[in-house]
């Protein structure tokens, strides 16, 4: 790969060098390698290499819902995005919480995915709030973490019980927080906007509260608790309030949380309905601050598929969530990094590097002797989010149908391309 | 004359010339409804289709008055919730209608948002009947109007808007087109119901003390839902009643100080108000239910379909 400019962790600069793969592995990196017989060259100037990126937070519907999204079709969006790593939320039907449907998960990505499709598991089996799922039985199975993503345990004891049962296994309790007594029916974020639109709302402090009693709970039983989808500053504040007191928590921030407000609900325009909601402007802007600050560990998009149907609906009926994994490296280099907002070194650190290092895994980098893992993107280049481009089966995003700077033009693992865009002309 | 629009499906959309010319367009209509031959033939042969997804047979009978005294043809079409929800959206009932052919939709749905999907979906106007709590673009207009007829100019004009603030749509249509048009509004009502996220215009008043010392012309009685709260937003009727409505007692006070009272309709006696408001010699009740229907053809006048037939309109057919 040559004449291209390598991204790495913590680094804005990014460092021209020629990559050379030999047998899936990173030969050499460097200025002018020479060219030796029979190696494929790959024109990479102009374009930006950086490690494959790593969704800690992505729903594939498979089982249950397979008009929405499967496992292949999912892994293969994720490819799409410049995505070489995923992590399955557990609230498919029936739901993942136990050994046996954790095997069954990884049966199937390891015959129809193309890059490591990890699992979470429940933390109540049924995602009920009630009995503990076989939560030794699923890590022994492969699962790297325990969540009821898409509702929060709303019995602390019930949390505290996990907590210090997934402790010993040394895993994290991922978090989605919110008080439902206070979320009610709510489809957005309440406040000014909410009123205007007559739309019910669900007020961020249904959010916060939650996330400070889960913290507590983790910093009593000393389990590591991940804050999925921070959506508020006041949310963030405490976040960070706990890590400066030590206590073990990790927390996310998704791209649409970072890239749009309450306002954009203004045309009830159901693309923008998700869960946190988007919340206000202000918001908005302090947690593209507090990622700048290193507040948060990971960015993970919560990959959230519906039918146009269900999309189609009123505001209040329509599901929550929206699509991210073909949209989230190009619309991130767009909003923010062509803008400055931050550079790549942040989006390689909070988007590859740390979410790996967050389930265990060794993060991937472009350096001699290490699996070969990249992405080659073209900042010249433009993406137009067609529904002929998603390789997802559904597009309920914000984004369908825009043009946007950047584009991913090759994936390669290992020594398999799993994308290559060079001969694709707009 | 002003240029028209498509749909109409808030006040916040409006300028205040257009509000303005709608509320100048509507008088003649009234004029007509006094006449003998209250019928004119501008909408001769065009067809409004009302297409209500909760009930509401007074809204919908001022409606259908209203067209038909401008000579179109008007189709009634109820749907229930249930139906709604076995896999057919309003969009899929809207694609079926279309076969209709009408040229103005009218709708009411318990959804905020659906007359707007409905209108970038359609050619035909459409009209906001009330959707959740959003809006009430004919109720404010009808409003605005009937106060104009005994305030040349709502400029400076104070007007209160007692109830539920949350969840009225009429408190959002009505207390913008006020202001729109240079009146003060202040609200009153149970602290449940005064949500935070109001108009910065909303001024909020926490008794009828405090109301009577800013001393409004207009007092405006939302209707209450006691029976439906899914919620206890207030303990009930009776302190309500004691506490926000108006009372024998304060009627005496609001006659006193010649305040004009209205009230949307349909009214809870014993709740938002007693029984004697009915007859009080400044309510504007009666007022508003007529021209109501004065108000709905001056829209249906002014609004303008993109339904007008063309060659490729009758190749389809």
């Amino acid at each position: 790969m040559r004449g291209g400019r390598v991204a790495a962790e913590d680094d804005d600069r990014l460092r021209e060098a020629d990559v050379l793969v030999e047998g899936g592995v990173i030969r050499r990196t460097g200025p002018g390698i020479p060219l030796e017989d029979g190696v494929e060259e790959i024109d990479c100037s102009g374009k930006i290499l950086l490690p494959g990126l790593f969704d800690l937070h992505v729903h594939l519907r498979e089982p249950g819902r397979e008009d929405k999204e499967t496992i292949r079709t999912g892994s293969e969006a994720a490819i799409n995005g410049g995505i070489t790593g995923i992590v399955a939320m557990p609230n498919t039907s029936p739901a993942i919480d136990s050994g046996g449907m954790v095997q069954a998960i990884l049966d199937i990505a390891f015959r129809e995915a193309r890059i490591p499709v990890l699992t979470s598991g429940c933390i109540t089996r049924g995602r009920a709030g009630q009995e503990l799922a076989g939560i030794g039985g699923m890590v022994e199975k492969g699962a790297i973490m325990i969540t009821d993503d898409g509702d929060p345990v709303e019995n602390p004891q019930t949390l505290r019980r996990a907590m210090e049962y997934a402790r010993g296994f040394g895993i994290p309790v991922a978090c989605h927080c919110e008080t439902k007594a206070l979320s009610g029916d709510g489809a957005m974020n309440e406040g000014r906007v909410s009123y205007g639109l007559g739309v019910p709302g669900m007020p961020a402090c249904s959010e916060e509260i939650c996330m400070e009693r889960d913290i507590r709970i983790a910093q009593m039983t000393g389990a590591h608790a991940h804050i999925q989808h921070v959506s508020s500053a006041a949310g963030m504040e405490i976040v960070r309030r706990f890590k400066e007191e030590g206590v073990r928590v990790t927390c996310e921030v998704t791209p649409h949380h970072l890239l749009f407000c309450d306002e954009d609900l203004g045309d009830y325009d159901t693309h923008y309905k998700m869960n946190p909601p988007l919340r206000s402007r202000e918001d908005c802007a302090r947690l593209l601050e507090g990622l700048r600050e290193g507040c948060f560990d990971v960015i993970a998009t919560d990959h959230a598929p519906h039918t146009d149907f269900e999309k189609s609906l009123d505001l209040a009926s329509a599901p929550f969530g929206i699509t991210g994994l073909e949209t989230a490296l190009v619309s991130l280099y767009h909003y923010f990094i062509r803008t400055n907002a931050f550079g790549w070194g942040l989006l390689v650190k909070r988007y590859s590097a740390e979410p790996r290092r967050l389930v265990g895994r060794a993060p991937a980098e472009i350096a001699e002797g290490r699996p070969c893992e990249l992405v080659v993107f073209d900042p010249a280049a433009e993406t137009a989010f067609t529904r002929e481009f998603m390789r997802s089966k559904s597009s309920n995003t914000p984004f369908l149908d825009r043009t946007l700077s950047g584009r991913v033009e090759m994936v390669v693992v290992g020594d398999a391309v799993l994308l290559d865009r060079r001969e694709e002309r707009p | 004359m002003m240029t028209s629009r498509k749909d109409l499906l808030d006040i916040d959309s409006l300028s205040t010339e257009e509000i303005g010319h709608l509320l100048e367009s509507a008088a003649p209509f009234k004029q007509l409804l006094r006449k003998s031959v209250k019928k004119v033939p501008t909408l001769r042969g065009k067809t409004v289709l009302t297409l209500f997804y909760e009930p509401s047979t007074r809204t919908r009978s001022s409606f259908e008055v209203a067209a038909k005294r401008l000579s179109a043809d008007v189709i009634h079409f109820a749907v229930s919730q249930s139906s709604v929800m076995k896999g057919e959206s309003v969009l899929d009932t809207v694609d079926t209608l279309q076969a209709m052919r009408a040229d103005y939709i009218v709708v009411r749905h318990p959804a905020a948002g659906v007359p707007n999907q409905i209108a970038r979906h359609t050619r035909a106007s459409v009209i906001n009947a009330g959707d959740g709590s959003h809006a009430h673009p004919t109720q404010a207009l009808l409003d605005a109007f009937t106060l104009r007829e005994v305030h040349d100019n709502l400029a400076g004009l104070k007007v209160l808007i007692v109830g539920d603030i949350l969840h009225s749509r009429v408190a959002r249509s009505t207390g913008r087109i006020l202001w729109k048009l240079g009146a003060e509004v202040g609200v009153l009502g149970p602290g449940s119901l005064i949500p935070a996220g109001r108009p910065d215009f909303m001024t909020a008043f926490r008794n009828y003390d405090e109301v009577f010392e800013w001393s409004p012309d207009v007092v405006y009685l939302l209707r209450v839902q006691v029976e439906r709260q899914r919620e206890p937003f207030f303990p009930g009727g009776s302190e309500y009643h004691r506490l926000y409505g108006l009372t024998d007692e304060r009627l005496a006070r609001v006659r006193a100080k010649r305040i004009w009272v209205m009230h949307p309709g349909p009214v809870n006696r014993g709740v938002e108000l007693a029984d004697s408001v009915m007859s009080y010699e400044r309510s504007l009740i009666d007022e508003q239910v007529e021209n109501g229907i004065a108000m709905r053809m001056a829209v249906l006048y002014w609004l303008l379909p993109e339904t007008v037939a063309g060659p490729r309109e009758e190749e389809e057919t």
